[in-house]
């Protein structure tokens, strides 16, 4: 029996993404112009999937909203997670609405179809395995879960932010399972009132049932932090994953210049003599004013760029104001989360939803700003700004 | 005002018992005091019960209806008799020879009904409806097939309909339509009939609209459309593009929940390529040139009301004479209309019999017509010289929310073309409206505002301006769904009456955005019932001091005054679903309502 059906998590906000999840998890942060689901979405149709259940809780509306009951023909059932107890209790709480095989993928992360096609074929051509993991290699595996593969392709161990010098393959957050296979993950005893999908996972390993490792070198990347977003666009890029494109609804002034790469969604206005890209996206309905430039940038839905600004290595959130000639330099700088320092990130300026700078802004390098805060006219700023707080 | 569905397939295709039940879920919207289904077998047979298609589908012995392929199906809103197992449709002859379900009015059945009764025919139900199934078995008595004995019985009777007619050995179905909608599916495997497209939009995309004074005659192979006189007509077929998973509610727990945090989409396919802020221009593509510059009317009824007063209001802040109408009042109050006149019809349905009976009048006494609609292929498009679309998507709670806000912005952008265009300024703002609707829906406290009131006495709503009509919805929302006591006024009349209403215990919703004079005086009318003690709840953009005065302070962004109006009803359809939802009401389906309103 193929596997046709998938169940995507995406219930967590994603708290080191703050402050753009303020009002939306961090699936629905967008990679290039579109939000990260859409594109887990597009590659798990792309591989023949059919039926897509998807476990909402934070911020569940932003996902709601934006897919409705069908993409691209293909039924979207949502299953409320109220509390996010952990991915195993996500997958739990989706568990009862699946009855044969079927696909597990992680929301949050971007995985292209070859994952996902390697993780398919590799479990309907092994009748012995109770699950499939997807697993790639990568460099760098501390923040991620490490998967020990024998020779024969089975999954030995499962190791959460693994640090001995041991051979770890990274799990990539694509599994194939049998109904029994999710049963067993999904009975794990909680640890710190936490269910992982990692413990399951581990249970399953320990147990009888075979689990094998799919190996695949297709697409992988996570936006650990907001600006990571920059990197992840520029992959899209890179990879093809995402082209160059100027909405036919959008209006481009004749004096203004799109260096290429770069994404103008619908509805953006791009205003006389700017200067757009290169690798920059903007969400739709944008507004780039006269003679401002923006390049290397992710700027999302519905957000306005005074005449004359600039913004560099600029990540911003929905509804953002940036007024007439303020300026977001460009990284490197050092951005502050909280108690943790972040050396020399290529950064300008994170701004997160529905902040307005009134005008003649300065932004250090790496300077962070909240959501809804006001920023007055002519003003410097650097450092982390708290939401709704006025800077004068 | 009803949902009518019929179906005639082949061997290989569905039961009929299927996709009758199936589309009529569908067609609840329509009406749902009753629901009920007649099947060709072997033998006719007949189904029906009060309230809701559940309970229907409870009492069916749907597995003994199996193998069938021909039949007919109903949803009812009760125009003549209350809602019963009688009154519900399908409606047959004495002997059961006949089943016919309808939307719309016999306007003369008593005259029929005597005449049948003196004849010697007994009547099984109150309903209008009844006298024609009796007149087609009456024709067939008298020895006519059955496609004319179908024709026979139409033609005797006046009013308003969509009827669809099974007799008891006869494969084929036999439908007709004057001022109620019907439209007919193309399948592979069959061919269907309804009300509206969603009812068997499962089944094919492939439709052909009925225009008035039409005939159909459906079998599983072939359609066939006829005139008053039999001539076969030969009609476009249309591929329409609508989503029947559109239609379910995405993980909310109500349509009307789903549909309201859906305005921001909806109100972005509104703006779409209509305004451009480069060149400052409007495009309204659908309608030819609009040079117009006589009076402009706009007529329209309920939630389309309130918008219609938006939109002249709009339409006089840029000094063009125009004025709102309830349109089952434009007849009576002898409203002169003329070649000079446009009149404008606003119909989220494209089908409210009392629009269209205005918009016809307006046709006939020479004037210009414009309908805005959400409905493509509706009456409203066909009755009207142009139309205009609101592009809201389909909308499947009663009460109306996103095709609201859909109606103020495109009335907004009809009314700046009326004047030649919208500023620069105010192009901006009406771009910047998505997402302060977004804005209000990621941050609303109108839930909490909600809980706290719950159980008052009644609900009073207050405005001036453009947000006059806001408060007049916000009141309508709230009755509809709530079932309470809620009333909406200009923020100015309270004091000449209504004020001797206030007491503690009736919250006052005012909407005050700006800080002109119009919320300066709104200001001075929310002090007077703030004296009264009543709980005040001010829908504020925080321009002005209205908050002094408020116990509850509903947020929305700074905008202008137009936007504001389409944001600060968001603030009160939360309100009211959070109230209604807290009091354990039926929201998407209020007692006594339906969505589309097809009889006067």
């Amino acid at each position: 029996m193929p596997v046709r059906s998938a169940i995507v998590l995406a219930a967590g906000e994603g708290k080191r993404l703050r402050p753009l999840t303020r009002h939306r998890p961090k699936p629905m942060l967008p990679a290039g112009t579109k939000p990260i689901l859409e594109h887990v979405f597009d590659e798990l149709i792309d591989a023949g999937i059919e039926e897509v259940t998807v476990v909402v809780g934070y911020g569940r509306s932003a996902v709601q909203s934006h897919f409705g009951s069908s993409y691209r023909n293909v039924p979207i059932e949502y299953v409320v997670q109220e509390n996010q107890l952990g991915s195993g209790h996500a997958l739990a709480v989706a568990a009862a609405t699946v009855d044969e095989r079927t696909l597990v993928v992680n929301g949050d992360q971007l995985v292209d179809r070859q994952i996902v096609g390697d993780v398919i074929t590799a479990h309907e051509d092994a009748p012995d395995a109770v699950a499939t993991i997807g697993v790639i290699n990568h460099d760098e595996l501390s923040e991620y879960g490490g998967v020990i593969v024998d020779a024969d392709d089975t999954v030995s161990e499962i190791v959460e932010n693994p640090t001995d010098d041991r051979v770890y393959r990274l799990n990539a957050g694509v599994y194939a399972l049998e109904s029994d296979a999710i049963e067993t993950m999904t009975s794990v005893e909680p640890t710190a009132g936490e269910f992982s999908l990692t413990d399951g996972l581990a249970a399953l390993v320990a147990g009888s049932g075979t689990v094998r490792a799919a190996a695949s070198d297709g697409m992988w990347i996570d936006a650990t932090y907001p600006w990571d977003l920059l990197e992840v666009a520029e992959a899209l890029f890179e990879t093809g994953t995402v082209e160059s494109e100027i909405a036919s609804s959008a209006r481009v002034h004749e004096t203004a210049t799109i260096v290429e790469p770069a994404i103008v969604a619908p509805d953006c206005v791009i205003n006389a003599g700017a200067v757009v890209g290169p690798n920059v996206c903007l969400g739709q309905n944008v507004t780039v004013g006269a003679n401002a430039t923006v390049g290397r940038s992710v700027v999302d839905a519905d957000s306005r760029l005074g005449a004359n600004a600039t913004a560099l290595d600029c990540v911003t959130g929905r509804g953002v104001r940036i007024g007439p000639a303020s300026t977001i330099v460009g990284g490197p700088g050092d951005v502050r989360v909280e108690a943790s320092v972040h050396r020399d990130e290529r950064l300008g300026a994170l701004i997160a939803d529905r902040t307005t700078d009134e005008g003649g802004v300065t932004y250090a390098p790496g300077t962070i700003v909240g959501a809804a805060a006001t920023i007055r006219a002519g003003t410097t700023v650097r450092g982390s700004i708290d939401s709704e707080t006025e800077v004068r | 005002m009803c949902g009518i569905i019929g179906y005639v397939g082949g061997e290989d295709g569905p039961d009929a018992i299927d996709v009758l039940l199936n589309g009529l879920s569908q067609l609840e919207y329509r009406g749902y005091d009753s629901a009920g289904v007649g099947l060709a077998n072997a033998s006719l047979s007949v189904h029906k019960a009060e309230g809701e298609l559940s309970k229907l589908r409870s009492v069916l012995p749907t597995e003994s209806l199996r193998g069938g392929h021909t039949g007919i199906g109903h949803t009812r809103w009760s125009t003549h008799g209350p809602p019963s197992n009688a009154n519900a449709h399908p409606h047959t002859d004495e002997d059961d020879r006949v089943a016919v379900v309808h939307n719309g009015i016999v306007e003369n059945y008593q005259a029929l009904r005597d005449e049948l009764v003196d004849a010697g025919v007994s009547f099984e139900s109150e309903t209008d409806t009844e006298v024609i199934p009796h007149l087609i078995a009456d024709s067939l008595e008298a020895g006519d097939d059955p496609e004319c004995a179908f024709r026979r019985a139409i033609d005797r009777i006046e009013g308003s309909y969509a009827i669809a007619a099974v007799v008891d050995g006869v494969d084929d179905l036999f439908a007709a339509r004057n001022e109620s909608p019907l439209v007919v599916g193309v399948g592979d495997d069959g061919h269907y009939l309804a009300s509206d497209v969603p009812a068997f939009i499962d089944h094919t995309d492939r439709v052909v609209y009925v225009d008035d004074g039409e005939f159909v005659r459906l079998s599983a192979t072939d359609y066939r459309i006829t005139d008053a006189d039999g001539t076969v007509l030969e009609k476009p077929v249309e591929t329409v593009d609508w989503d029947a998973e559109d239609t379910g509610k995405s993980g909310y727990d109500h349509y009307m929940l789903k549909e309201i945090h859906e305005q921001p989409t909806a109100l972005r396919q509104c703006l779409r390529g209509r305004v451009d802020e480069l060149a400052g221009e409007i495009t309204l593509t659908e309608l030819s040139e609009l040079d117009h510059d006589g009076p402009i009317q706009f007529v329209a009824c309920g939630t389309s009301y309130h918008a219609a007063l938006h939109a002249a209001t709009v339409c006089r802040e840029r000094g063009l004479h125009a004025n709102a109408y309830v349109a089952s009042e434009y007849a009576a109050d002898r409203i002169p209309v003329g070649p000079e006149t446009l009149v404008i019809g606003v119909t989220q349905s494209g089908e409210t019999a009392d629009t269209l009976r205005a918009l016809r009048e307006a046709n006939r006494a020479g004037a210009r017509t414009i309908g805005v609609t959400n409905t493509v292929g509706s009456s409203a498009t066909r009755v009207c010289d142009d139309v205009l679309y609101i592009r809201a998507g389909p909308e499947i709670g009663v009460a109306a929310t996103k095709t609201f806000a859909s109606q103020q912005i495109a009335l907004t952008l009809l009314a700046g073309q009326l004047n030649g265009g919208l500023s620069y300024d105010a192009i901006e703002a009406l771009r910047s409206v998505p997402d302060q609707v977004q804005t209000v829906l990621d941050t609303s406290r109108a839930k909490t505002v909600a809980e706290e009131l719950v159980g008052s006495d009644a609900f009073l709503f207050i405005g001036r301006g453009l947000a006059y009509p806001v408060a007049l919805e916000g009141a309508l929302k709230f009755k509809e769904i709530t079932y309470e006591h809620a009333e909406g006024f200009a923020a100015g009349e309270l004091k000449h009456g209504p004020l001797a209403l206030v007491t503690d215990e009736t919250p006052v919703f005012a909407v005050v955005t700006g800080d002109g004079e119009t919320a300066r005086k709104t200001i001075s009318n929310i002090k007077e019932v703030e004296a009264r003690n009543a709980p005040v709840v001010v829908v504020t953009d925080g321009c002005s001091e209205a908050e002094r005065y408020a116990d509850y302070v509903l947020e929305i962004p700074e905008t202008d005054d137009i936007g504001a109006a389409v944001v600060a009803n968001v603030q009160l359809q939360l309100v009211s679903y959070w109230v209604a939802n807290r009091m354990g009401r039926s929201i998407d389906k209020p007692r006594n309502l339906a969505k589309s309103v097809t009889v006067d």
